[in-house]
């Protein structure tokens, strides 16, 4: 007995040494967490990076699901991990919403993590059905005449769907109702049946309708006109100035990963960035593919969490 | 129509594309029969696959799992009592019974031949009306699906076989499960005591708890361990001449039933089958023997859940909108390759839209061709003892309940239901009308809330549209029926009383 542990001294040792020695890194498999369903947009996106990043980095990239209360359960979780490099998280906008949004978090929204890079960032489109309205400045004329007049569908209590929503009327004085659904396709169809007047959600959901003559896509919500969609006027240039909304997709890791680790992880993110076929896959998923640094990615999550929590606190919605 | 579905056979039956279909139904039948992992796990799975393969046959072998795994999970319901998937819920409550009256195998032949009826009879509207039907399906806003829950709850209290007072109880019990988690309107959490109920109790928890769990208590509790007679003769499989022409009209009301409830977003095959089964309970000559082995029983959920899973594909294909999580994951595997679903699917990729919907028609043929030879298959597996059985279904309904939401919380949770569901069965309550209030309650409560917030409150609404003033009517006609049948019985009763009086 006493020789069997003396035995697994030395193996429990050799197991635990990698984590000092962190020339080698990667020495062993990493993960990429999201805190969504296997499937959705996260999933895909968290898959492509994990795809790649394993041959970069010689050592398996895993993706894991740890879904659960818009994300914050795999925050939670993550930032509770070793900053070591071997677990990452694949973070969307929301993050920066459920910082606003939420009361007591598990954790620290930004002060938590080691930011790496956004990978794709794309805006939302504002929809009605076709031949409604002319314009987004006949849309808010419309809502000024006749304050409660106009229903906007949005796809979830607190998602960045309701909240731009709820920006827009702050920022132009438009009176909507808003009501919510369950998910982008649920709010899609009530456009189409009727029941609401106006959509704001991403392309994926109102490009393909727009295609076929059922929607008019009326602005959107980027701060610049849409590369892919150059005709659409944004609303900042329209109806109110200064408006930017932009969602995202980025990794991420706990506060405090070491700077070689943070180095090697950065370089190889923005190698399989450049990668034409990454580019493409993200794309398809209605993105446009965009890698930056770690402190442009923060700067960009402190300054949507300002704007959030100021849309959260006017609109008067209930903290969870 | 007919000319472009011959078109879309001509894609499907090419060699490289029907391996596809075949497979595709294979898995879904596989993960169909294995309690709590449902088609959405296995699409989720093999969406990467689909990086590699053209649109058409990634469609074919997504939708393939997704109506397959609708087959499987009648045959564990059948055999155990183990829901393989939501909609074969109510499959137990009739088909359960049947195999304990050593009649199993008829029990899966009856459910295998609905199921391609239903799905058959789906696949044929959706060819003929997927355009017709998916007008239908828009004009059903927040007041029309309010009034539709309140129709289903209704009928939700006859589901049990025990008095319609303990059904009510239950349903309530499901409503109150059915609250657990954010509210949908305000965003507000409610009896969210950890972070892991922010998302409100998984359907499949409950399921698998209330029904398979609770079954293997309920069975190791036994005395008697004598296992149930199994006869595997063909002649025991296949349907008397009576009994098959009792299962006509069970099949074709339940097919229409279903069709109508698969084709409106976010209802879906588990709510058809609640409705076909209340249906035929509700109109039957005999209500007295549902619940106890009888064939209409199983017959009408069957074809209802096969044809709602066809049927489902109406707003997905026609307006590029998803009904369900799992169509959201096909759309997901289209956009990936390039398409934007919408309404234009139709026009712009004819051979894919028309590839697919032919793909169910062979399909299902598929699925009935290797069901009714396995028949003989499953059935032995009720001759290994229970004992030896019951520890592997336990490891399989974890590790189901946990490949749905990795959570530890919901296998924990899925343990409790199976207590609670225990005990409700010692106390002689029935567990179907809690997961109907589970599932219909909070989509009441959304809708109605929806519509309060639309129209500003004004009740009038609900008799204004007319949709749903005819959907008040079948309510109000179902109650005045109750009450109206309630007194009859209760004269009868008194009578020839007053005759020997006199």
């Amino acid at each position: 007995m006493l020789r069997t542990l003396l035995t697994a001294v030395p193996i429990t040792l050799a197991l635990a040494l990698p984590t000092f020695a962190q020339d080698s890194f990667p020495d062993r498999s990493l993960r990429i967490v999201h805190g969504f369903g296997p499937g959705g947009n996260a999933d895909t996106v968290s898959r492509i990076m994990a795809e790649q990043m394993t041959q970069g980095l010689g050592e398996p990239v895993v993706v894991e699901s740890r879904p659960g209360a818009g994300g914050t359960v795999a925050s939670g979780y993550v930032s509770g991990e070793d900053p070591d490099g071997y677990t990452m998280q694949l973070l969307v906008g929301g993050h920066a919403v459920a910082a606003a949004l939420y009361n007591s978090l598990p954790f620290e929204p930004v002060d938590d993590y080691t930011f790496l890079s956004t990978l794709g960032q794309f805006p939302f489109f504002i929809a009605a059905r076709s031949g409604e309205y002319a314009s987004i400045d006949a849309l808010i004329e419309a809502a000024l005449a006749e304050p409660g007049s106009i229903v906007i569908g949005h796809s979830g209590v607190g998602s960045t769907q309701h909240l731009t929503g709820e920006l827009l009327a702050l920022e132009t004085g438009a009176d909507f109702i808003h009501v919510p659904y369950q998910g982008g396709a649920a709010a899609s169809t009530a456009l189409m049946g009727g029941e609401v007047d106006l959509i704001i959600d991403t392309g994926t959901v109102i490009r393909g309708q727009a295609e076929a003559g059922v929607y008019d896509i009326l602005a959107v919500t980027s701060a610049d006109r849409w590369p892919d969609a150059p005709d659409v006027p944004t609303v900042s240039e329209t109806v109110a100035d200064g408006f930017d909304v932009i969602s995202w997709t980025a990794l991420g890791a706990p506060a405090g990963l070491p700077e070689n680790v943070e180095a090697t992880l950065s370089a190889e993110i923005a190698r399989v960035m450049a990668m034409d076929e990454v580019q493409t896959q993200i794309a398809a998923l209605g993105a446009r593919p965009q890698g930056s640094t770690g402190a442009e990615l923060k700067a960009l999550i402190e300054r949507q969490i300002a704007v959030w929590t100021e849309v959260i606190d006017t609109a008067e919605i209930e903290r969870r | 129509m007919i000319e472009q579905f011959l078109m879309g056979l001509s894609v499907v039956l090419q060699p490289e594309i029907l391996i596809y279909a075949f497979a595709g139904v294979i898995i879904g039948q596989l993960i169909g029969v294995l309690p709590g992992i449902g088609a959405i796990t296995a699409i989720s799975l093999l969406l990467p696959v689909t990086f590699y393969l053209d649109a058409t046959s990634s469609m074919i072998m997504l939708a393939g799992i997704y109506y397959g795994s609708q087959y499987g999970g009648s045959i564990a319901s059948i055999l155990l009592n183990l829901p393989g998937t939501p909609s074969s819920v109510v499959t137990c409550l009739d088909g359960y019974p049947v195999a304990q009256n050593g009649r199993a195998g008829l029990a899966l032949f009856v459910a295998a031949f609905s199921s391609f009826v239903g799905g058959m009879i789906g696949v044929s509207i959706l060819v003929l009306a997927a355009i017709p039907m998916t007008h239908i399906a828009l004009r059903f806003g927040a007041p029309e699906y309010a009034m539709l829950v309140v129709l289903g709850l209704l009928a939700a209290s006859l589901v049990g076989t025990g008095s319609q007072l303990r059904s009510f109880a239950m349903v309530l019990v499901g409503i109150a499960l059915g609250i657990v988690g954010a509210d949908a309107t305000t965003g507000f959490y409610r009896y969210v005591a950890m972070p892991e109920f922010a998302d409100g109790i998984s359907l499949v928890s409950l399921a698998m708890g209330l029904f398979g769990v609770s079954e293997i208590i309920n069975n190791a509790a036994k005395r008697d361990r004598t296992a149930p007679k199994i006869k595997v003769n063909m002649r025991d499989i296949i349907p008397t001449r009576a009994e098959a022409r009792s299962l006509g009209g069970p099949i074709l009301r339940g097919s229409s039933i279903g069709s109508f409830f698969g084709a409106l977003p976010g209802t879906g095959a588990a709510i058809a089958s609640f409705m076909a089964y209340a249906t035929e309970k509700r109109f039957s000559r005999t209500p007295e023997k549902f619940g106890k082995g009888h064939l209409p029983g199983l017959a009408a959920p069957e074809s209802a859940n096969n044809a709602a899973s066809q049927t489902g594909f109406i707003p997905t294909l026609t307006l590029g909108i998803p009904g369900d999580a799992v169509m959201a994951l096909i759309i997901g595997a289209l956009i990936l390759n390039g398409i934007i679903p919408g309404p234009r699917l139709m026009v712009d990729q004819p051979m894919l839209f028309w590839g697919v919907i032919a793909s169910f028609f062979v399909g299902n043929i598929i699925l009935l061709l290797i069901n009714i030879p396995l028949i003989r298959l499953w059935v032995l597996l009720l001759r290994i003892p229970y004992q030896k059985l019951y520890p592997v279904i336990i490891v399989m309904i974890c590790v189901g309940v946990y490949s749905h939401r990795t959570s530890v919380t919901d296998v924990v949770l899925t343990l409790a239901f199976g207590i609670l569901g225990y005990l409700m069965k010692s106390h002689r309550f029935e567990p179907a009308p809690v997961l109907l209030g589970f599932v219909l309650g909070p989509l009441l409560e959304d809708n109605f809330r929806r519509t309060m917030l639309i129209y500003r409150g004004d009740f009038m609404v609900f008799l204004e549209r007319p949709i749903s003033a005819v959907l008040f009517g079948c309510t109000a006609t179902l109650i005045l029926f109750s009450i109206y049948s309630t007194i009859k019985k209760h004269r009868h009763r008194e009578t020839p009383h007053a005759v020997k009086q006199r």
